[in-house]
């Protein structure tokens, strides 16, 4: 129903009936329950959920780390067997490597690949360049800004031109304001380099200054409660944070994300809150459970 | 003042586009101070600081460091000088300094030693012993804590057996390194070799485990194969607590080379030393003991310079957080 038109790029990523599970028998966990969701070529899309639903344990799947226990990711109608560089991941915590230089982070995933020396440098150099970061291109990771470091991480995940980007709450450490900065990079890149991405967040905010579409979690085990696309227009300002449209938006979220919170806290207010299993919302929300 | 508040257009701070994100960039993504000394001490922008501050901080360094030098200085010359009365007046309060040299007559004794080839022989085979079993520990050691920090199954096939050996100390060794090993040198090469063994591997093997998960996750997702990921990531990443274990190898590894040498040795400052005992030659005694120390700080510092070359970015590290 969306982007048909782009069904010849690359970048498509389908989770079908995902399942994860930890520990062992007799004592097991469902960390995510059967989730179903695609990105399309090129689209931004991002997954919301109260913390602790499960959404990085399906991040950590796709990416490969996690075996998921049922169900299966495939990329480009390929499924996925362990990590690989056709997925550039961004992680939450800071992940670059501290003895390697800004530069020599960003040529890794290059150098994986078998590039030569001078390719992979003026590759990482046109990169770093693009994110402002060329001045720092001989520093070391802990002479940066927390901001910067991210930077830096986002841009090495794409310098092995991923089909697939996946983000992994990436500036849930990051001040307010590096924040609204980072997310106006990021959608700079991401128009740039016209790639898919998955992006997992908490941030109601965030998740819709980013997203073309994004899929509100439940509380753990972590299914899908709500598919909701966002129609803002693009560019995106940080001004439309002020619209109609973005508050109702908004509005809408929290709401549904605040009775997973407090289902995921013991439910006391279940009886106030009129049950949650009924659907919810007007237009643009399509309750899948 | 009041003229200034409101000038600043807030629309200049969020318009859109790739070149007005980089414009406003230093406003909302502030370098913290660190960072900004950090990046004035870097190449380019060492030209644009002042240089009376420069000047400034020069004399601080050289002052702090003069009274750093002055008090070292002041507890060298405490030492030898109760040394001096010490074996001048003979003292004897059930420590008895009766028989001990005095700190001239030892100097004169190392004046004539250094003329002597012998005394140059036994330092040499004693460096040369510790070159190579240090050296032999040091591949073995880190080779092994790599494979045994990394992988859980080799982990629980060779670590029992290894913590069981542990705690024998390497001087314990000499009976059987004798018999085992065909010549006196290979058996003293031996024991210095398992005085520094243990502390290099355990200390590869703490840092290959207690490194940050995510950095191999993250290599793993830029496409790093097992051995890649052994080379560039689990190796540098365990380089600070194999440098802890180095150091502490080396002091071990010189612990036990002595004693192995003042045992079963011909030739080596050890056995100069307990020579210099038997042959009741007491201001030799002390200049191996010096000589020992000297050899013992110098390997040290070898190691520490290592370091600093090998990882660079620790110290750009140090002192500043």
């Amino acid at each position: 129903m969306m982007n048909q038109g782009e069904i010849g790029l690359k970048g498509r990523m389908d989770i079908q009936d995902l399942k994860v599970t930890f520990g062992r028998k007799g004592n097991l966990v469902e960390a995510v329950s059967g989730i179903s969701l695609h990105v399309n070529p090129g689209e931004f899309v991002s997954i919301v959920g109260p913390s602790g639903c499960g959404k990085s344990t399906l991040l950590n799947a796709v990416a490969g780390f996690v075996k998921p226990s049922g169900g299966k990711v495939l990329l480009d109608g390929k499924e996925i067997k362990g990590p690989g560089a056709d997925r550039g991941m961004v992680f939450q915590q800071y992940s670059l490597f501290p003895w390697m230089s800004v530069r020599k982070n960003v040529e890794f995933g290059l150098k994986m690949a078998g590039k030569e020396r001078n390719a992979r440098e003026s590759a990482a150099r046109t990169l770093l360049g693009l994110a402002g970061l060329l001045a720092f291109e001989n520093h070391y990771p802990d002479q940066l800004s927390g901001g910067m470091r991210q930077r830096v991480g986002i841009v090495r995940a794409l310098a092995t031109s991923p089909q697939v980007l996946l983000m992994d709450e990436p500036f849930g450490a990051l001040d307010a304001q590096t924040r609204v900065v980072m997310q106006e990079i990021l959608t700079n890149m991401w128009q740039r380099f016209r790639l898919s991405v998955l992006f997992i967040t908490h941030d109601i905010d965030e998740s819709i200054f980013l997203s073309d579409r994004l899929y509100v979690m439940t509380a753990r085990p972590g299914k899908i409660k709500a598919e909701i696309e966002i129609p803002l227009p693009r560019p995106r300002v940080p001004e439309m944070a002020d619209s109609a449209e973005f508050l109702k938006l908004r509005h809408e979220l929290h709401t549904l994300i605040r009775e997973e919170s407090l289902r995921a806290m013991g439910g006391e207010l279940k009886e106030g809150l009129g049950g949650f299993d009924t659907e919810v919302g007007p237009k643009g929300v399509q309750a899948l459970i | 003042m009041n003229t200034t508040t409101g000038l600043l257009p807030a629309k200049q701070t969020y318009e859109y586009g790739l070149d007005h994100v980089d414009a406003l960039e230093p406003m909302s993504d502030p370098i913290p101070v660190q960072t900004k000394r950090a990046v004035n001490s870097g190449d380019s922008e060492v030209t644009t600081r002042p240089l009376a501050p420069a000047r400034k901080m020069l004399s601080q360094w050289f002052m702090a460091n003069i009274v750093k030098f002055l008090l070292g200085l002041l507890s060298i010359t405490l030492f030898v000088g109760f040394w001096y009365l010490a074996t001048k007046y003979r003292w004897d309060f059930y420590v008895r300094f009766t028989s001990i040299p005095a700190p001239g007559d030892v100097f004169t004794e190392a004046l004539s030693l250094a003329h002597q080839e012998d005394f140059y022989k036994n330092m040499a085979l004693s460096l040369r012993r510790i070159v190579l079993g240090f050296g032999i520990a040091t591949v073995l050691g880190i080779l092994f804590g790599l494979i045994i920090g990394r992988y859980r199954l080799v982990h629980s096939l060779l670590f029992p057996i290894l913590e069981i050996l542990r705690p024998i100390p390497a001087i314990a060794w000499v009976p059987i390194a004798i018999m085992l090993w065909p010549t006196n040198e290979s058996s003293i090469v031996f024991i210095t070799f398992l005085g520094s063994f243990f502390p290099i591997l355990v200390n590869t093997i703490e840092g290959v485990s207690n490194q940050d998960k995510i950095l191999i996750s993250a290599a793993r997702s830029l496409g790093a194969g097992e051995f890649a990921l052994m080379r560039e990531v689990i190796l540098p990443g365990a380089l600070p607590s194999i440098f802890t274990g180095l150091a502490i190898g080396m002091g071990v590894a010189w612990v036990s080379l002595i004693a192995a040498e003042m045992i079963s040795g011909e030739y080596g400052i050890g056995y100069f030393t307990w020579e210099a005992y038997s042959l009741i030659q007491y201001n030799d005694i002390v200049i191996g003991m010096i000589v020992i120390g000297i050899l013992g700080l110098a390997c040290s510092g070898v190691i520490r310079l290592m370091g600093r070359i090998l990882m660079p970015w620790h110290s750009t590290n140090n002192g500043r957080s």
